[in-house]
């Protein structure tokens, strides 16, 4: 009790004692409000944000290529954004159920389909999966696919009607089972991709594998990262190949647009 | 990342349908379609669309409050700017209180014959 409420109680001739137990009761009635969990004492509480799962589904896709009688090899190609690199895709298949990276044009010794796009100058390297040819171009600075794409697909065609292998019986013969690829690249992605990208909180899973084609997705800071592709190129793919070196196509199915905290 | 000037939706209504109208989320809004014609009761057909006119992150098409919608055929015709009207046509789906689907998908890379 203050001196000013003993002064006053003095000239009002109340008992003092009297107001003890109100100014406790006041104290007491606080510190019941703050002590109680405030949840109880809410008639509104917040109703929680709803975060809804965003289901994705693979679109319907329209045949890209009109039905033709007989034999005839119809080709169409789609530079990639940074014109780097040209897909060219077929209405038949080149290795079915497999795909195959030729780096330089010694690895493509013994496969015709890749030694005849070897012949061409600008070609730096091939990589043939199902029923597609990809291939990244040595000049960088030419955008314009039109003239190479045209000598390509006049090669593929005419290695096609020619009839005969593809790729190398070597190549086929050898090809590991489809478990012991998903062993190998688990652990490449366990002992030294995923310890690399840690550091920048990123975290690379393997999606999918069909053959030795590989599907991975890029989360934590590698998700929406500037730099996620030149992780996938010079990182993940190197990586890959030298603990399993018969992995053929990698494809990245990252959502990079939905990353949250990317570390560029 | 494209700007995204207008896009037209047709959803086909499966055997369960909604009272509710129809939304979508652009950029994380949620927003109601707008022009629209037919219904979203078993079996109707639903046609709406919006003029975005902003650059798109994502794009999805909301489920009901309550209950399921299940959808037979959804079809998407986008206009970007700079790049020629495309398509996205996804089979069949549910969609409930719990779930979105996307229907974002970039302009396709220009293809030629060889």
């Amino acid at each position: 009790m203050n001196i000013i409420t003993k002064f006053k109680n003095m000239f009002s001739s109340k008992d003092v004692g009297a107001k003890e137990p109100a100014q406790n009761n006041v104290v007491d009635d606080i510190t019941n409000i703050t002590s109680e969990p405030v949840e109880e004492n809410n008639p509104f509480p917040e109703p929680e944000p709803v975060v809804r799962r965003v289901i994705r589904v693979p679109e319907v896709a329209d045949d890209i290529f009109p039905p033709v009688d007989g034999n005839k090899v119809l080709i169409k190609a789609q530079p990639s954004a940074t014109s780097d690199q040209c897909l060219f895709m077929l209405n038949r298949p080149l290795f079915s159920g497999h795909s195959w990276w030729f780096p330089t044009f010694e690895t493509a010794e013994g496969s015709p389909l890749a030694e005849r796009l070897f012949s061409l100058e600008d070609v730096e390297s091939v990589l043939v999966n199902e029923a597609t040819v990809t291939i990244t171009r040595k000049d960088k600075n030419i955008c314009d696919w039109k003239p190479l794409g045209a000598e390509i697909g006049t090669a593929l065609r005419e290695r096609l009607e020619e009839g005969g292998e593809l790729i190398s019986q070597k190549i086929i013969s050898e090809m590991p089972s489809q478990d012991e690829i998903q062993e190998g690249i688990q652990k490449a992605i366990n002992e030294e991709v995923n310890p690399g990208v840690a550091g920048h909180g990123g975290l690379i899973t393997l999606e999918h594998i069909k053959g030795n084609t590989i599907t991975i997705k890029m989360g934590g800071g590698c998700q929406g990262c500037s730099a996620a592709d030149l992780t996938l190129k010079q990182g993940v793919h190197s990586s890959f190949r030298k603990f399993v070196p018969q992995v053929g196509a990698i494809f990245d199915e990252t959502d990079h647009a939905a990353g949250l905290n990317p570390y560029f | 990342m494209p700007k995204l000037n207008k896009f037209k939706i047709y959803i086909e209504t499966g055997n369960k349908g909604i009272e509710e109208p129809a939304r979508f989320c652009f950029n994380s809004h949620v927003l109601p379609l707008e022009e629209l014609s037919g219904g979203t009761k078993p079996g109707e057909t639903l046609e709406g669309g919006y003029d975005v006119h902003s650059v798109a992150h994502s794009m999805t098409l909301v489920g009901p409050e309550k209950g399921t919608w299940s959808l037979q055929k959804i079809k998407v015709d986008f206009e970007c700017e700079n790049t020629p009207p495309y398509s996205v046509e996804y089979p069949a789906v549910e969609l409930d209180e719990t779930t979105e689907l996307n229907i974002w998908k970039d302009p396709p890379l220009p293809t030629f014959d060889v």
